[in-house]
């Protein structure tokens, strides 16, 4: 068997199967960004623009390296970015300009959902 | 410039000073989504106070009350989602819940080996581990070694049913009632019901017998 050819067979999120080592039982508190983007997740799904399908298509077609290497909800809103250029909702560069608009900003500003990040945010500080 | 107004900057509680790449990346596809009016400005806010009701404490409730209720428990093995929309549960477009019944001879347990599909709608956002390789990896090839990490041995002759999610079918494990509780309320059986015992990898235990049985 040829080393490509286990890319070919196998995309990067099919782990079924395959050996890996012990079940780390981690948790982590989400961030108040990564619930936000679960949410974004949902709204974009109810609104018929990224199905839950299109979403996985979408981290697949990240590759195997940002598969690997990316959090979980990185990868989301990677995914989420690219399908949004592939759509013509988003521009690449719209998304450059008001990135460096949102990075410029004194942070406490940047978040709309006040009352709820507010809430996990003194979970994550005390745990 | 910006750099230097931005040090300066005291954080919010958040403990992070300075926001990382991928939360910068959220916020402003979120702002251009809302700017352009492909999604309302109030949907996000709203979108999360429902998530935090979903939680395993919901999933709980329903496997006490199958418990005490056969007439429930064979309309919710027969048709999950369709009974627990009868309950006021929401369910995302065209998702199938199937539930599981563990018996004396079968155990079932749940994964998605391609991402991390889950009965979000019953039990709320899935543990970091349902997520990782080593779960997703070998759940479906090795369950008993898998089950026996998290503590839980199931005899041999057990058939280990593994089920595995997709986007459009989710599953929920309905586990065996606990030994010694015949006389426990509705609530008090929900107590005994954690969420992992509603994936598969534990049972839903007693923890009154288990002190009697040691």
């Amino acid at each position: 068997m040829t080393q490509t050819e286990n890319l070919v067979k196998r995309l990067p999120t099919e782990m079924g199967g395959l050996d890996a080592g012990p079940v780390q039982r981690t948790e982590h508190e989400y961030a108040p960004w990564e619930k936000r983007c679960h949410a974004l997740a949902n709204i974009l799904d109810n609104h018929k623009i990224i199905s839950t399908e299109a979403k996985r298509r979408g981290v697949e077609a990240l590759g195997s390296e940002m598969v690997e290497k990316l959090t979980y909800y990185e990868r989301w809103i990677v995914a989420f970015a690219n399908i949004l250029f592939q759509k013509q909702i988003l521009t690449p560069e719209e998304l450059a300009i008001k990135m460096q608009e949102v990075a410029a900003r004194p942070w406490d500003e940047t978040a709309p959902c006040g009352e709820t990040s507010a809430k996990a945010d003194k979970g994550k500080t005390a745990a | 410039m910006s750099s230097h107004a931005h040090a300066n900057t005291p954080a919010p509680d958040t403990g992070d000073a300075v926001p990382g790449y991928y939360e910068v990346m959220e916020t402003a596809v979120r702002e251009l989504l809302i700017e352009k009016k492909v999604i309302g400005a109030g949907e996000i806010r709203q979108m999360l106070e429902v998530m935090d009701t979903r939680t395993p404490a919901l999933g709980s409730k329903i496997v006490a009350r199958a418990w005490v209720d056969p007439e429930f428990r064979a309309r919710l093995l027969a048709n999950g989602r369709a009974t627990l929309e009868e309950l006021g549960i929401d369910f995302f477009e065209d998702t199938q819940l199937i539930v599981l019944e563990n018996t004396d001879s079968v155990h079932n347990l749940v994964v998605c080996t391609l991402c991390s599909c889950y009965p979000r709608e019953i039990l709320g956002l899935p543990p970091d581990w349902y997520k990782m390789k080593p779960y997703r990896a070998r759940a479906v090839k090795e369950p008993r070694a898998v089950l026996a990490e998290f503590g839980t041995v199931i005899p041999d002759d057990v058939e280990i049913r593994v089920s595995d999610s997709t986007s459009m079918i989710r599953f929920l494990v309905l586990p065996q009632r606990p030994k010694g509780t015949e006389g426990f309320t509705e609530e008090q059986l929900a107590a005994l019901v954690t969420r992992d015992a509603m994936i598969g990898v534990v049972r839903a235990s007693n923890p009154e017998m288990k002190e009697k049985s040691r």
